[in-house]
């Protein structure tokens, strides 16, 4: 087998030296005979004719040679491919164009499925992904002690997951880990030794057998151990070898040091594997792994001990052959056994809620799928627009190759009648297909490449850390260059099927005049859909961007004018619940004292953040709607920082001390949701469910600013002093976490563009382990909150516009050679007396008739399909006149232009010249 | 001359080349001869049908080919077995020997 290739491909690289030799060969055969015959006694004439006519045809013989050593098909193909780059070559602007198309077409679908693969089927890089499975199918954050109404467990406790991992042999491994790790909780880290200064970091803890779990090795030093995960064990932690990387340039000698983590010393003792991102897909990383028991002396949580409070997610390794069935059925009664004692599921309301009690087992091979949830229908609906694209992109090659398998009918009727075998000329034009389409494929990669850095930057902006690469996979490749071929080959097989069928002499009979001759049904039929497709996603990007606008100009009840936002996390920093009154104060005084700082606001959160709490809420003296609310505590100034007004009593004053009874404002949401209309909240009490109903006392209503989200503009929100405590609750103040603020507000009276350094400078002073976690402006604070939205619009826009510019290039295109076939029956019409004007007006009616029957299908079409996407769209639930009026205007004003050249061109035609050519 | 040429039966060609080569490294032309006389000039082997075998035959790398000197000093293309050739050789010898022979019993007895 091998003999055969190398030889043949002997046969094809060193044509000349084989051919020669061949007539070497051949020529020293014949001079032997001659010689023979001549030594017989014949004369050297004789010998010669003799040895001729004996030796038949040596054509033949050499054609039956080379047939015998393999090299026709081989050598066909490389001359057909040679052709087919001289013919691609003489035309570059047909070949510009088709290499441009399939290049943004497929392009275009290769970078969007690099992302899906990359964000929704892509495993762990972790060993044997297959066996791992997640108890649990929901994305439950990140604490919560409160019997859940649909009973589908996926937090635990530590208690139910130490119970889960003794109890059940099933798993050969069971790992748990933190579920609400990240930027609400980072960890103040700083490396031991003089000038190394504190940051922010973010850190995940795990179980101790979480990398043993995941199968995994360590890179240097070594991973956690069942030891460390021991409370009063000196810390230990596992540093990220993205972390270890870019923060500390590999240096080694950081296995074994000590790092300050929110003021405790933990020792680094080993490095993770590389690539490894964690349990999950995050915009942020963890950079450190520690011990999950440790939780309690970093970050003082005392719900590790809790059995009621759930705050872990679980993901195990099973045995061969377990049956998930049965697991998933004695997890459930196991959960159920575990949970009823808590104090969860005391209440009467409660109670029932235990037999709901269940667990879902899914693939834990992805690993926590919280940020895939988030993107699957954004990813879906991409994929579908893209799909269209390529469909627009292939309707346009299509009429491409038939234009031009169209116009070469002369050639291909020539070539037949000089005795070119039809086989041999499909063949050919299919080799130019190919060549084509593997040209539009290799320039499919990179738009792919650049395409899928783009949509990274567009999605992830100002998140370096995403563990998504740009480049794209094996699968994508395949993907792309299969589906150029598949392009190629059936658009190029059609006409050049057709062209070889034709009977040369009917061909060549007619091939000089072109009366009638205009471009075919299917073309016509090509372009109408073309525009109709364009036009659906016109409207759709019309749409998406009107649904983005509609939620950003939002009235969201707040001022961002020369507002900035400070995230702070006075925990980390190392104060005490009973510390922060004094920090507060001071924190007032210095930014106070920081020239153009004209209110200082100090909370839990701020408007627009993704982050909220909520409550269950009574009113006193009232029944239990089983109704929440979310609350924030803020200081004297906060409702003034954000311009958040009082529409009735009064807001949170400076003599609102911790020893002074406690009140709240709350906001208009709230008043409609607990009150009936008409009556006056003021002086009412609510508090949490029961005999707490009375904590606080309604002194104001504020209006309704968001947070969180736009598409929670009447939510419920209830506003405390930031340091009072509620006269129930008992516990010791160093026990009371909510007292840590998370963020300051400052509102200066100019644009100040060095507030970032001049507030980092000023925590500084304070505390330095007082780092700034987070700093932005009001206004990039609530920009952030519409990254997705923004990302679908611009991706839309984008779509559309290229769907627009291939339809607009495929009405060009197919107008154009309409105008050149015509040319000389338009020359007749001119020089019988036609007016310029006329032949425009002539071309565009054709032109306009196909772009108005792809309009006419496209828009019903288009109205349909918005109800597919109604529920990405924000208070939009159909397409309305102003987007499809805007839709309808750019296609035409395109396919205008698009008829408009050729149609001038067609004007300019010179009868004379026109007839000479006839 | 009284013998008439006969056609040669399919496939007997290439084992005719590879007997003649077994005995040595041969030009075309010579093989064409050589096969003529061993037959006592009843087998005549057409060119048009020589060469293209003989390039068959170093495709499936049966025989080998180098350029070397004839008698008469001239640069000729010479074939000889390869190490596959000769094991070829043998396998059709063997099944050309049982092939002839149940022929002629057939031819034999009927």
């Amino acid at each position: 087998m091998f003999n055969d290739i190398v030889f043949r491909l002997r046969s094809l690289f060193r044509r000349s030296m084989v051919e020669n030799d061949l007539n070497d060969e051949l020529q020293f055969h014949i001079e032997q005979h001659v010689e023979k015959l001549v030594r017989a006694g014949l004369t050297r004439e004789e010998a010669a004719r003799q040895t001729r006519l004996q030796f038949g045809g040596l054509s033949q013989v050499k054609e039956d040679c080379r047939e015998s050593r393999g090299m026709t098909l081989l050598e066909t193909a490389a001359q057909d491919m040679r052709y087919a780059l001289r013919q691609l070559g003489k035309a570059p602007g047909f070949t510009i164009t088709a290499v441009l198309i399939l290049a943004l077409g497929i392009g275009a679908n290769a970078a969007i499925f690099t992302l899906v693969n990359a964000m929704l089927l892509k495993n762990l890089p972790v060993a044997d992904p297959k066996s791992l499975v997640r108890v649990g199918d929901a994305y439950q954050c990140c604490v919560n002690d409160v019997a859940l109404d649909d009973g589908d467990y996926a937090l635990f406790s530590t208690d139910t997951y130490e119970h889960f991992k003794k109890d059940v042999p099933e798993f050969e491994e069971l790992a748990a880990m933190q579920a609400g790790f990240g930027f609400f909780n980072p960890l103040t880290t700083r490396r031991d030794g003089d000038g190394n200064l504190a940051h922010s970091s973010v850190s995940e803890f795990v179980s101790s057998n979480y990398f043993r779990t995941f199968g995994l090795r360590p890179h240097a030093g070594r991973l956690l151990s069942d030891a460390d995960d021991v409370k009063g064990a000196p810390v230990v932690a596992i540093m990220s070898y993205e972390a270890w990387t870019n923060n500390y340039n590999r240096d080694s000698s950081v296995i074994g040091s000590t790092f300050w983590m929110n003021t405790k010393p933990v020792t680094i003792v080993g490095i993770a594997p590389p690539g490894f991102y964690g349990d999950r897909l995050a915009t942020a990383p963890p950079d450190f792994y520690l011990p999950m028991k440790q939780i309690a002396t970093i970050e003082s949580a005392d719900y590790v001990d809790d059995p009621g409070r759930m705050w872990l997610y679980v993901i195990g390794r099973v045995k061969p052959g377990v049956d998930r069935a049965a697991l998933q059925a004695k997890l459930s009664g196991q959960l159920r056994q575990l949970l009823a004692p808590s104090k969860n599921f005391s209440t009467v309301h409660d109670k029932p809620l235990l037999e709901k009690a269940h667990v879902v087992l899914t693939d834990g091979g992805g690993g926590i799928q919280i940020m895939q949830l988030g993107y699957t229908s954004k990813l879906t609906l991409l994929m579908w627009i893209s799909g269209l694209v390529l469909l627009i992109a292939c309707a346009n090659i299509a009429n491409l190759l038939l234009v031009r398998g169209m116009g070469r009918k002369t050639e291909m009727s020539v070539r037949t009648a000089l005795g070119a075998a039809r086989m041999r000329i499909v063949r050919q034009l299919l080799t130019e297909s190919i060549v084509l389409a593997v040209l539009g494929g290799t320039a499919a990669l990179g738009v792919s490449y650049l395409g899928t850095r783009m949509l990274l930057a567009l999605a992830f902006s100002g998140e370096p850390s995403v563990p998504i690469h740009a480049s794209p996979s094996w699968e994508v490749l395949g993907f792309a260059l299969g589906v150029s071929l598949v392009t190629g080959v059936l658009f190029g097989v059609a006409p050049a099927w057709i062209a070889a069928q034709a009977e040369p002499a009917d061909a060549l009979r007619t091939g000089a005049r072109n009366v009638t001759g205009g471009a075919s049904l299917l073309q016509r039929s090509l372009i109408v859909l073309q525009t109709a497709l364009s036009l659906i996603l016109l409207v759709g990007a019309g749409l998406f961007a009107a649904s983005l606008n509609k939620l950003q100009s939002t009235d969201m009840k707040l001022d961002t004018k020369n507002r900035y936002i400070l995230h702070i996390d006075p925990q980390a920093a190392g104060y005490l619940p009973s510390q922060v009154g004094a920090l507060y104060q001071t924190m007032e005084e210095r930014f106070h004292a920081i020239p153009g700082v004209m209110k200082v606001g100090i909370s839990s959160v701020t408007p627009m953040e993704a982050h909220n709490s909520n409550d269950p809420i009574q009113i006193q003296g009232r029944s239990d709607l089983h109704k929440m609310a979310g609350w924030d505590r803020v200081n004297a100034e906060y409702f003034d920082a954000v311009g958040t007004r009082v529409v009735m009593g009064r807001g949170i004053g400076v003599r609102d001390t911790p020893s002074a009874p406690m009140i709240a404002v709350v906001n208009q949401a709230f008043v409609s949701t607990f009150f009936k209309p008409g009556e006056n909240p003021i002086g009412a009490h609510f508090g949490s469910p029961g005999p707490s109903s009375g904590d606080a006392m309604i002194v104001g209503i504020v209006e309704d600013t968001v947070y969180t989200d736009v598409r929670m503009k009447n939510h419920p929100m209830t506003f405390v002093p930031i340091l009072q405590r509620a006269a129930s609750d008992k516990r010791p103040i160093d026990k009371v976490g909510a007292l840590y603020a998370g963020t300051i507000v400052l509102e200066t009276s100019r644009p100040m563009d060095d507030i970032q350094a001049v507030a980092r400078k000023t925590l500084a002073g304070i505390n330095p382990n007082l780092t700034m976690v987070k700093f932005q402006t009001f206004d990039e604070q609530i920009a952030d909150r519409f990254t997705q939205e923004r990302l679908i619009s611009r991706l839309m826009t984008l779509f559309g516009g290229l769907a627009l510019l291939l339809a607009a290039v495929g009405l060009y295109g197919v107008t154009s050679y309409n105008v050149a076939r015509r040319s000389s029956e338009i020359g007749i019409r001119m020089a019988l007396g036609a007016e310029r004007s006329s032949v425009i007006a002539m071309v565009m009616r054709g032109a306009m008739l196909q772009t108005l029957l792809g309009l006419a299908i496209g828009l019903p079409v288009a109205m349909l399909c918005v109800r597919f996407v109604k529920a990405q769209l924000y208070e939009i639930t159909n397409a309305d006149a102003s987007v499809l009026m805007v839709a309808i205007l750019t296609l035409a004003v395109a396919a205008c232009i698009a008829g408009l050249i050729p149609a001038r061109r067609a004007a300019s035609v010179e009868p004379q010249v026109a007839l000479r050519n006839e | 001359m009284t013998a008439k040429h006969l056609d040669l039966p399919q496939g007997t060609l290439d084992l005719l080349i590879l007997r003649t080569l077994a005995l040595g490294p041969q030009h075309g032309w010579a093989i064409s001869e050589r096969v003529q006389q061993l037959s006592s000039d009843v087998l005549r082997i057409q060119q048009g049908s020589l060469y293209p075998a003989l390039h068959r035959l170093e495709r499936r790398g049966l025989i080998k080919a180098r350029w070397g000197t004839s008698e008469n000093n001239r640069r000729a293309k010479y074939y000889e077995l390869s190490k596959n050739g000769r094991q070829q050789l043998e396998v059709e010898t063997d099944a050309w020997g049982k092939l002839t022979a149940a022929v002629a019993q057939v031819l034999g007895t009927a």
